[in-house]
């Protein structure tokens, strides 16, 4: 195949850099290969069909895939020119600066308060003024703020779903971290629920460096700046979201968007 | 019918009916403890009975049935052991002419040879004697159990002085046995100042056996005459009586302040009468201190297993076959566990500190044999699956994603655990732990094997140096019930109390199995929340 | 962020981790070490009797005479040889060193003709003149002042009898002193005839001893020349062994006269009789030939008359290549040491026929210490050998535990459960296969009870009871479980067994009645079935409106059994039992079993039926229902065959639970080993016989091993129970996704 233009956008401000990423289950390989890089304070969206990759990929800048026994990864993914694999690298350092939102929100069997600061009470943080100035920020920069300010000490499983995603948010930015990963964070939600998400990832946009991975292509093209293809374990295709949505370079890209199939 | 049938109905009713019948059994087995154990302590009337042969008798009605001829009969606790031999005797109906319920009988609990039932006589005290007028009879045996007080509190005083004293002179004998085991030579001032301090010992010993039996003779002197339904006298020394009351003339509130003072006693005093009558309260402070060291060996080591298991080992065939092994573990039977107890505990580690620590002693063994720590130790394996199982469920339980949203966050594994894992799974681990000591307390089987005794000399705790004395024996209520229920040379008079022991044992498991069963509901209601 | 802070979490999180790793595997390597500890214990039951070579050392010059016995003291250190001319000399076992030399006193100067050993410490010397000494060998050990232990070797001579007036004519002499002091003589003559010589010495009450001797002469014609002869230990039974293989016993309880019980040929082919004697206890016979079998015979009661005892062959023993010159016993066991005329020693145990061991060189005689622990033997070098002997657990074999046996005093091999008795010298009868049928009877009635009443009752409450009554179901089950099986095991032994005592008739009745009745509601019911109101009203609440039908049967049966017993079994059940049945009614019984371990199991049982009942998915039950299946046809062909095999593993997991269970069977059984399957008596199972038992087994015995080994089958046999169903619950797990 020759390609007219590049499939795979060069980023010049970029914060992460993938360098042939490769990753095997086992006996099977699950990235094959990857080579690109995510822009800085911007909005990444991760696409493609199911089981192409792309969750197991946004695992490996946080090294949750460490969890698994039998993944095996080579390769390079440098976050600021240092190399996270490295074995100097610490990774609860590196998770402190890489957040995550899961698919499934995740709050725990805590109070609000106590979910929002959590990340900060594992750090050793004691200070009673910084802690209530974090639940404050980050509860607000999460939409939650006004919602909640009255229930900050109640338990976080009465809120609503996505109320808790937003919590689970407020909970990931209260670290402050560089970069935010997101996996699937609306596909258990209401539509409702899913467009304040969607407005609060436009809000954090600019701040922190969000990389989201989506089956909506709709959302994609909603929040996304940059967007990346994948399928079967391949990026087909990355770059400006317009420009991959509106003149997909490679065939496989331009069947998957305008739906057929997937 | 015929559709009826097709279509499976009958079947549907006749397993109703095992149901029913499983039902039926639980409820009739609880039925039988409540009913037998409850009223023992409710004061009973006492009936006398004129026979037709002309004979009288006396005592508490405890059965009524038929005999195999069809004819009805009652069973009589009539007492006065010394007496009649016996504590119980079967009436037939037919044979009795008529039933009075006088209102002057007593029944006498006595410290030995147990109830005496029969009417007030006479009644003897150095400083007064009465011999008739049932008021001033009862006055009087009032007025001299009263004068009676100090006297007995001298003769408690000096049974714990010559308690203490026993301690101090085995002590001193130990100590001597330890010298000589070394071979020290007989003129060492050591053991000269010993054999002096024994000595010494001795005499007081025998100063306070003299006081002693002053002390008895003095409280000989106060007695009262009661007489028996046939007419026949019978001498109780006050000292001896431990409880008196006329049932006949007691009131709702009188019988209740009976009953309660009856509670009381079971739960504070040592057993009388080869544990047929009295309390139970080395009873249960053997099976609470029992299942407390249990749980002190089983609760940590079970929950690292289970945390071990769940969290920290790599999945695979080994885990897999560990984790069967546990479920295993958890269905052998308690008697393999009791002699591995004895082959272990006891002749092996116990038989190697003996060997070590106090080799003067042998071959007395003080911790090669049974004992309370053993006990527990053998409970403590035995109970250690429980809660390797019910720690690995409670962390089963808790969704993934609970672990990778703090772990996203820079926690460590061990911050997770603590921090999250482990305040979610307490519930949990909670009903593991006391579903352990349920069993702990209803076990008896490797008890038996490890050092349970039907009378224990003296608790594991005590006022004596080091206070904990883990190599003792001790007593406990499950096999407290083995015992006099089937060890008793008296059976039938035993029953009484077997029913209370069991009531007791019974209350007290149920009572933590439905803490337990509350616990695990109200932990699945609240994971059935955050699982939405 | 905070570095330090952060360092130091780490290292929390490090050192936690290794902690928990290693607690975790040591946990569970200690509770593997369970199995092993008691594994080991048994071990040495089946381990062969060890012999050690422990010394050799040449005999003394000193020693100048053709040694006729020998022998040993226990603690291997010193010991004893009687030569020819007389002279017993104590020799330092280690050394060879002789500690002291003496005469035995005969009536005067004279050659030995004749010893004879017994109990391992007598000896009956017949001198040349026809003078006979007993004479018995003593070794005491003494403690110095340091504690340090010597052994003094000394002997007396309790009696000399005189010589005869015709010494030519006494082939050979016995004497034995029992334990109420008779002393008993048996002479063997050169005409094949036999002296019987008792004296007996009374003590009454004032201390005076009077002496009376009795005579009693066998003049008989014997079937074959009397080459030797045995006599127990107390002097109570004759034995004589002919040239043409015949033995003849005689009683000689009576002090004036002997009763003849028994000729017999003992050996096949007119095989001379080359020694005779007898094991520990005095009731087997050991019967040595000329050719090298050595058998042993004991009295059985003939089948034909009950009253006659007839001797039989009851073991055959390892057979030596050449006659067998001298067979010593054991003191301790039933062990049998012989030797043949090459000089071989062989030792075997009699009830189990193990051959122990054989000590193959040339010897001339040979003994054994008191404590069975010390063989010696003297070459014909003149070197004497000591052998230490290890064999803690004769009696213990994979025949005499898990096979039939054939017992002294038993008529037939059996398997016998008996751990003690009064006399000493009964050996532990110690086979498992009583016990372990007991196990097995007891489970398995428990069984039959409670399976049908634990799996339907679960199908009910899970498939036709409503969601409420099923939550309030499941507590009372979960109350039954926790009852601690002492309080069954009272309640069942104590106020069922009873009950059921007196009532037994009305028990057989209401299994009648009950079914009866409730085939009557049935079809009592049958047309209201029309009425769909009705059918919804009743629905999940069937076992309700069973309650009902339950108590009036069981009070039916009450009322009917009197006259029904009196119609059929003349008013007394039990009786017709026993008398034409066959079949004695115990009041604790396996009915009453069957109940107690029942209420132990039928919680297990039913709440992992409901469990795996309630884990078959939903839709299968809806597919079935929509198709038009009953609610029974869905139970019974698409959720029972799904859920078979947790059902099987409830059961497997209910009856491993039953086989261990203690307190009720040891409560509620007799714990009498025997082997009956009739449902009214007891039997004793693995649990309680350790309960029972480990109170008198000292540490390390064959009881205290046999009992080890006892909880090993247990173990193993709930272990391979437990394994089994787990493995097929894991199975189910994975199919249905969750259990």
């Amino acid at each position: 195949m020759t390609a007219q233009a590049t499939p795979i956008m060069q980023i010049t401000d970029a914060i992460v850099e993938v360098k042939d990423l490769h990753l095997y289950y086992g006996d099977s390989e699950a990235l094959r290969g990857i080579t690109m890089s995510i822009p800085r304070k911007k909005v990444t969206a991760l696409i493609g069909p199911s089981g192409c990759g792309k969750s197991t990929f946004i695992r490996c800048f946080n090294r949750m895939n460490d969890l698994i026994e039998s993944i095996r990864i080579s390769g390079e993914i440098t976050i600021d020119d240092q190399d996270i694999y490295d074995n100097s690298v610490d990774v609860i350092e590196l998770r402190r600066r890489v957040g995550m939102v899961f698919q499934k929100w995740n709050p725990f069997p805590k109070s609000i308060y106590e979910n929002v600061i959590y990340g900060l009470r594992i750090a050793g943080v004691r200070d009673k003024n910084l802690l209530d100035e974090t639940v404050e920020k980050s509860l607000k920069r999460a939409a939650l703020w006004d919602e909640m300010k009255d229930r900050l000490h109640e338990s976080a499983m009465g809120m609503s779903g996505g109320q808790m995603q937003r919590l689970c948010i407020a909970r990931a930015i209260a670290v402050s971290p560089e970069i935010i990963l997101m996996d699937e964070p609306c596909s258990a939600l209401d539509p409702r629920s899913t467009s304040r998400i969607e407005e609060l990832i436009r809000e954090l946009q600019g701040d922190y460096t969000i990389i989201i991975v989506t089956h909506n292509m709709q959302q994609a093209a909603r929040v996304s700046d940059f967007t990346a293809y994948f399928y079967i374990g391949e990026l087909v295709e990355f770059g400006l979201t317009k420009r991959v949505f509106t003149s997909p370079v490679r065939k496989e890209t331009e069947d998957y968007i305008t739906g057929r199939f997937g | 019918m015929k559709k009826f049938v097709r279509r499976g109905e009958p079947f549907v009713w006749a397993t109703g009916m095992t149901l029913s019948i499983i039902i039926t059994m639980t409820v009739l087995l609880l039925y039988v403890v409540i009913a037998n154990g409850i009223g023992v302590f409710w004061p009973q009337k006492l009936v006398q009975l004129s026979l037709n042969d002309g004979r009288v008798v006396l005592g508490e009605i405890t059965k009524e049935e038929k005999d195999g001829n069809n004819v009805s009969r009652l069973q009589l606790k009539i007492g006065n052991r010394e007496i009649n031999g016996l504590d119980f005797t079967w009436i037939s109906e037919p044979d009795i002419r008529s039933r009075s319920y006088p209102a002057d009988l007593y029944v006498i609990e006595r410290q030995e040879n147990g109830n005496f039932y029969g009417t007030l006589a006479e009644v003897h005290s150095p400083e007064i004697t009465v011999a008739e007028g049932q008021g001033t009879l009862v006055s009087a045996l009032g007025k001299a159990r009263h004068n009676l007080q100090p006297l007995l509190m001298t003769k408690q005083q000096i049974s714990r002085k010559i308690g203490a004293l026993n301690l101090a002179l085995e002590k001193v004998n130990q100590k001597l046995a330890g010298y000589r085991y070394q071979h020290m030579d007989e003129k060492d001032k050591r053991i000269i100042t010993l054999v002096d301090a024994e000595t010494k010992l001795k005499t007081q010993f025998a100063t306070l056996v003299d006081g002693g039996k002053q002390n008895t003779e003095e409280l000989a002197a106060y007695y009262a005459i009661f007489k028996t339904a046939d007419g026949k006298e019978s001498t109780v020394r006050l000292a001896d009586m431990v409880r008196l009351y006329q049932p006949n003339r007691m009131g709702l509130f009188a019988k209740i302040r009976h009953y309660a003072d009856k509670l009381v006693e079971l739960f504070i005093a040592d057993p009388r009468e080869s544990n047929t009558e009295g309390g139970l309260f080395p009873a249960i402070f053997g099976t609470v201190m029992l299942v407390l060291l249990m749980s002190l060996l089983s609760f940590p080591l079970g929950v690292i297993t289970g945390i071990y298991l769940r969290e920290y080992a790599h999945p695979g065939v080994t885990v897999k076959i560990v984790r069967i092994a546990v479920n295993n573990l958890a269905g052998i039977p308690s008697i393999v566990y009791g002699i591995f107890g004895l082959g272990f505990f006891i002749y092996g580690i116990g038989g190697a500190l003996d060997q070590f620590f106090f080799p003067e002693r042998l071959p007395t063994p003080t911790f090669g044999t049974g004992g309370i720590l053993w006990a527990s130790l053998t409970l403590g394996l035995l109970t250690v699956p429980v809660v390797i199982v019910a720690t690995e469920e409670a962390l089963g339980s808790i969704p993934p994603s609970i672990r990778e949203g703090s772990l996203a966050l820079g926690a460590t594994r061990f911050q997770t655990l603590t921090r999250l894992l482990l305040p979610m799974a307490s519930p949990g681990i909670m009903t593991g732990f006391i579903l352990a000591m349920a069993r702990a307390a209803g076990e008896v089987a490797p008890l038996m094997i490890t050092g349970v005794v039907k009378l224990a000399p003296s608790l594991p705790i005590d006022g004596q140096f080091p206070y904990f004395h883990l190599n003792r024996k001790f007593m406990h209520l499950g096999f407290h019930i083995y015992d006099i229920g089937f060890q008793s040379p008296n059976v039938e008079a035993a029953k009484p109390m077997v029913y209370v022991t069991t009531l007791l044992l019974i209350l007290i498991v149920l009572s933590m199995c439905s803490v337990a069963i509350y616990l695990r509901n109200k932990m699945r209601a609240r994971y059935a929340i955050a699982d939405v | 962020m905070d570095n330090k802070f952060l360092q130091r979490v780490r290292r929390k999180d490090k050192i936690a981790k290794t902690f928990i790793q290693v607690c975790g595997i040591m946990v569970i390597v200690c509770v593997f070490a369970i199995l092993a500890l008691i594994v080991k214990v048994t071990l040495p039951l089946l381990s062969p009797s060890k012999i050690t070579d422990a010394q050799k050392v040449a005999l003394s010059a000193q020693v100048s005479g053709t040694p006729l016995a020998i022998g040993i003291d226990s603690y291997g250190e010193a010991l004893h040889l009687i030569d020819q001319e007389g002279t017993i000399t104590f020799l330092d076992a280690r050394s060879g060193a002789v500690i002291t030399q003496a005469t035995i006193q005969g009536q005067g100067k004279s050659q030995i003709r004749q010893i004879e050993q017994y109990k391992n410490s007598f000896y009956n010397i017949l001198w040349q003149d026809s003078s006979l000494s007993m004479i018995e060998v003593r070794y005491q050990p003494k403690f110095d002042t340091e504690g340090k232990r010597t052994i003094e070797p000394s002997f007396r001579t309790i009696k000399l009898w005189p010589a005869l007036a015709e010494p030519e004519r006494l082939a050979q002499s016995y004497v034995r002193l029992s334990a109420d002091n008779r002393f008993s003589r048996i002479d063997l003559l050169t005409d094949n005839t036999l002296t019987i010589n008792h004296e007996v010495t009374t003590t009454d009450f004032l201390d005076n001893q009077t002496t009376e001797n009795f005579s009693v002469r066998i003049e008989e014609t014997l079937p074959g020349k009397v080459s030797t002869l045995a006599l127990d230990d107390s002097g109570l039974a004759l034995y004589a062994g002919t040239d043409n293989g015949y033995v003849v016993r005689w009683d000689l309880a009576d002090n004036d006269a002997v009763k003849k019980t028994d000729t017999f040929a003992a050996t096949e082919n007119s095989d001379p009789i080359a020694s005779l004697g007898l094991v520990f206890g005095g009731q087997s016979l050991v019967v040595g030939s000329k050719s090298g079998t050595v058998q042993t015979w004991m009295q059985v009661r003939a089948e034909a008359n009950n009253a006659i005892k007839k001797m039989q062959m009851i073991h055959v023993l390892e057979p030596h290549a050449a006659a067998v010159s001298t067979i010593l016993s054991s003191r301790r066991s039933k062990t049998v040491y012989s030797i043949s005329e090459a000089g071989i020693i062989h030792a075997d145990h009699m009830t189990s026929e193990n051959h122990l061991f054989t000590i193959p060189d040339a010897y001339q005689v040979f003994g054994i210490s008191q404590k069975d622990n010390a063989l010696i033997a003297l070459d014909s070098k003149r070197f004497i050998h000591i052998w230490q002997i290890d064999n803690p657990h004769p009696e213990a074999s994979l025949k005499t535990l898990f096979g039939k046996v054939w017992y002294e005093g038993y008529n037939k091999p059996e398997y016998v459960w008996q751990s003690s008795s009064q006399s000493d010298d009964a050996e532990p009868k110690l086979s498992l296969i009583p016990l372990i049928f007991g196990t097995m009877k007891g489970t398995l009635y428990a069984m039959l009870f409670s399976i049908p009443l634990a799996i339907f009752g679960a199908v009910y409450t899970s498939q036709f009871t409503s969601a409420k009554f099923r939550k309030s179901i499941k507590p009372i089950i979960e109350v039954m479980a926790s009852v601690p099986s002492v309080v069954i095991g009272f309640l069942i032994a104590l106020w069922l067994a009873p009950i059921v005592e007196r009532s037994l008739f009305s028990l057989v009745v209401a299994l009648f009645v009950v079914p009866l009745l409730f085939t009557l509601v049935m079809v009592c019911i049958q047309p209201f079935y029309r009425n769909r109101r009705f059918v919804n009203f009743l629905s999940g609440y069937e076992f309700l409106f069973m309650l009902p039908v339950l108590f009036i049967g069981g009070w039916l049966a009450v009322r009917l059994a009197p006259g029904l017993e009196s119609l059929l079994f003349h008013g007394n059940f039990k009786l017709w039992l026993y008398q034409d049945m066959g079949m004695r009614y115990d009041q604790r019984n396996c009915i009453i079993i069957a109940f107690g371990l029942g209420i132990c199991v039928i919680p297990i049982i039913f709440s992992i039926t409901e469990d795996a009942i309630s884990n078959i998915p939903p839709s299968l039950t809806a597919a079935s229902l929509a198709l038009g299946a009953s609610r029974w046809q869905t139970v019974w062909r698409v959720i029972l065959p799904s859920a078979s095999p947790g059902i099987f593993a409830a059961m497997i997991i209910g009856f491993g639970r039953a086989v261990g269970e203690t307190m009720v069977v040891l409560m509620a059984t007799g714990n009498t080993p025997i082997m009956d399957w009739s449902i009214f008596n007891g039997m004793r199972t693995l649990s309680a016989n350790i309960a029972v038992e480990i109170p008198e087994a000292p540490f390390g015995g064959t009881l205290y091993r046999v009992l080890f080994l006892c909880a090993t089958v247990l173990f193993a046999l709930t272990f391979v129970l437990n394994t089994g169903a787990e493995i097929i619950r894991e199975h189910l797990r994975k199919k249905y996704g969750r259990y």
